[in-house]
């Protein structure tokens, strides 16, 4: 039973066990050389020390042989067999030791890191409750049904990703999106796998189960970027591929100019260029593992070394620096009264697909708030008695959309032009002085003000804003502090937008730009030698985000194309994790330079240590493994951020 | 027919050994392609059903001196 348990235990705990016994009788060997000068039995210690340590090392050594190759596990097997030829015990258990030793320490730090991943799986619970014919049944969480309806108790984890049919609650989404404030879901909203429902019992229809959910696609492409070579390894793999047998080359002739033998194991101790191969994967693993948890997917280790560069950011404004929810804020009659001014609005605007339509529209049903209808510049009102109209807009007779202007439609017979400044023009329509002048004020306060005529009589003005995201100045300080220059861009009238950019204090502003025109302003930005990163919604802006440097989606949890396409994603609709993504990736960067530098460093000292007679076997093996278990926690320090 | 096989394996020692696993996988009889990765600890195999025994890969790659956790 005892046997049992301990071989059982062995096998599980190999390599901790193999340090440990190598170290032990490394131990032993020397106490006995040292307090009783017992060279023989010493000797026979280390040898033993040796062979313990090593017979994992030489066994890979022999297969990596067999497939035609040099590793490190050959050159420390060659090490450690010459140093017993010659005699040099200690030094040859002292390598094997310390080389096993290393190996334990790296394949447990490195296991830190993959062990971050494994974190996000967990979330996922292993079963669900669901409905069918009528009863709750409680199934494994992957054979759930699609279309199936499946039961959330408060303070458990969504089992799969769906619709809320029923109930009410907030989610800590932070699993999926990075958010640390639960987020508010009722009937209509969509809910993750891995999420956890904190308050109320909720009903939800499955829409993706097993491996079809947003945690486990995300895990996915994070384990695609964190597999993907960023330029700087595949240039150090190339560079190893070289190194290791030039070493053993050199080794060889160091001996048979010198005849020191010494010299020359230590030369094949030294010669994996360890920290070197090691150094900048885990630098992009940690970042890209660290990101994942805050809600932002990267690419791979490419586009991380890309965005490490990035010196200026271009903002698409709507739905991205605002809520991206346009309400109607003001509504002026000139002639004519403010509820007939929207309701014409309306009635031009209905078949638009335009996204300010819909918020006139939205206004024309509700109503309007008493703060938004001002009568300055009415002269005389006439129809009074359009305020009791009926709250439902009717569809216009003729109806045409004039891209980047406006709308012309007809109604009743009217002619009615919705639009800017250019659309009137356009039609012969003046534009009265006081008319002018209040839709100037309402631009300079960052609204989007659109003219309403009636019969080539401009009738009145319907002005939109749409509120800036809290975070956005704040976001846009954060780069600009990090050296980042900020530009928004934005289809806007130029007074608009410069009033929006004044308030940002954003460094730069592109106004009255049409979606192509977006593209067009990436473009000339990466000529005037920019690295440029693009911060857009990922659907409309998907030319515009391909175009940068980088393109970083917003708010992709909920689209898959976003999480597929995109250089970075954020999960969330969160602007702050902007300044996160571009420093991480600017520390990232950092670290793989500090990690080449350390071991670039490690290698020359070792060197020249060696032909200068300082460094031996045991002590060379030291520096060694202390370098690459170095550059493991260097990168690891960015997991923390 | 074609399928796919993947494991985690947590002990590798540095990039290269986990290249020439790879390789030794790419030569197993039956294995159709191989990938194993480094950073992630992953190992994705695609093998013909009718030839090769998905056993015979976790004793591959335990010869190599490494544990395979199928996942």
């Amino acid at each position: 039973m005892i046997a049992v348990s301990l071989e059982r235990y062995l096998r599980k705990h190999r390599q901790p066990a193999v340090v440990a016994a190598s170290g032990s009788l490394f131990a032993v060997g020397w106490a006995v050389g040292y307090f009783h000068d017992l060279p023989r039995a010493s000797a026979a210690l280390m040898i033993l020390a040796a062979a313990v340590g090593g017979y994992d090392v030489a066994k890979k050594a022999y297969y990596t042989l067999r497939s035609r190759t040099v590793g490190i596990n050959t050159l420390v097997t060659l090490a450690a067999i010459g140093a017993i030829v010659i005699g040099e015990y200690w030094e040859a258990a002292a390598v094997v030791f310390l080389f096993a030793l290393g190996n334990y320490l790296e394949a447990r730090t490195m296991g830190k890191t993959r062990s971050a991943l494994e974190e996000l799986l967990e979330m996922t619970p292993d079963t669900a409750v669901v409905r069918r014919d009528g009863e709750t049944v409680e199934v494994p969480a992957r054979e759930v049904e699609e279309g199936e309806t499946v039961v959330v108790k408060p303070g458990t984890k969504v089992p799969v990703d769906g619709e809320v049919v029923d109930g009410e609650s907030a989610i800590d989404q932070a699993p999926v999106t990075g958010e640390s404030a639960p987020v508010h879901k009722a009937t209509g909203d969509e809910v993750y796998a891995g999420t956890i429902n904190q308050e109320g019992a909720l009903e939800v229809v499955a829409t993706g189960t097993g491996r079809d959910t947003t945690l486990e696609r995300i895990i996915r492409r994070v384990e695609e970027a964190q597999e993907a070579q960023a330029p700087t390894e595949t240039i150090i793999e190339r560079f190893a591929a070289y190194y290791t047998p030039a070493i053993v080359v050199l080794a060889a002739g160091a001996y048979a100019v010198t005849g020191d033998a010494v010299m020359a194991l230590t030369l094949l101790v030294i010669g994996c260029p360890g920290a070197l191969v090691i150094g900048p994967p885990v630098s992009i693993v940690s970042a890209i593992g660290s990101a994942a948890r805050s809600g932002v997917l990267m690419k791979g280790g490419e586009h991380l070394e890309t965005a490490g560069k990035i010196d200026l950011v271009a903002f698409d404004k709507t739905g991205t620096l605002t809520k991206g929810e346009p309400t109607v804020t003001h509504v002026d009659g000139f002639g004519l009264d403010e509820a007939s001014v929207l309701r014409y609005a309306a009635i031009a605007e209905k078949k638009s697909e335009h996204h300010l339509a819909d918020a006139i529209l939205e206004a024309a049903r509700e109503g309007l708030p008493d703060d938004a209808i001002a009568t300055d510049g009415g002269t005389a009102v006439e129809h009074p008695a359009s305020a009791d109209a009926p709250r439902t807009i009717p569809d216009p007779d003729e109806f045409d959309v004039v891209p980047g202007k406006g709308v012309v439609a007809r109604h009743d017979g009217r002619r009615i032009v919705v639009g800017n400044r250019a659309l009137l023009d356009d039609r012969g329509i003046e534009v009265p002085d006081p008319v002018g002048d209040r839709v100037r004020d309402l631009e300079e306060a960052g609204e989007t003000a659109v003219h309403v005529a009636l019969d080539g009589e401009v009738v009145g003005v319907v002005s939109l804003g749409d509120e800036l995201r809290p975070a956005a100045a704040e976001v846009v300080a954060a780069l600009q502090d990090a050296g980042v220059r900020t530009v928004m861009l934005t289809g806007d009238n130029d007074r608009t937008a410069r009033s929006v950019a004044e308030s940002l204090e954003i460094d730069d502003y592109r106004a009255e730009l049409l979606p192509e025109e977006k593209q067009a302003a990436i473009r000339s930005f990466r000529e005037d030698g920019h690295v440029v990163a693009m911060v857009g919604d990922g659907i409309n802006d998907a030319p515009s985000l391909a175009t940068a440097d980088v393109g970083i989606a917003m708010g992709a949890a909920g689209t898959d194309t976003a999480i597929e396409t995109a250089d970075m994603a954020l999960m969330a609709d969160d602007l702050e994790r902007i300044p996160y993504a571009v420093t991480l990736s600017k520390a990232t960067r950092w670290n793989i330079g500090e990690n080449v530098a350390i071991a670039v460093g490690t290698v020359v000292l070792l060197l020249s240590g060696v032909f200068a007679g300082y460094v031996h076997m045991a002590s060379g093996m030291l520096v060694h493994i202390g370098s690459v278990l170095l550059v493991i926690l260097n990168g690891m320090r960015l997991l923390r951020r | 027919m074609t399928e796919t096989v993947e494991y985690r394996i947590t002990d590798f020692d540095c990039p290269t050994c986990a290249s020439n696993l790879e390789r030794a996988l790419k030569r197993a009889e039956g294995v159709e392609d191989a990938e194993v990765h480094y950073t992630t600890g992953r190992v994705e195999l695609e093998y013909d059903d009718g030839v090769a025994d998905p056993e015979s890969f976790e004793r591959t790659i335990s010869n190599q001196g490494y544990t395979a956790r199928p996942r």
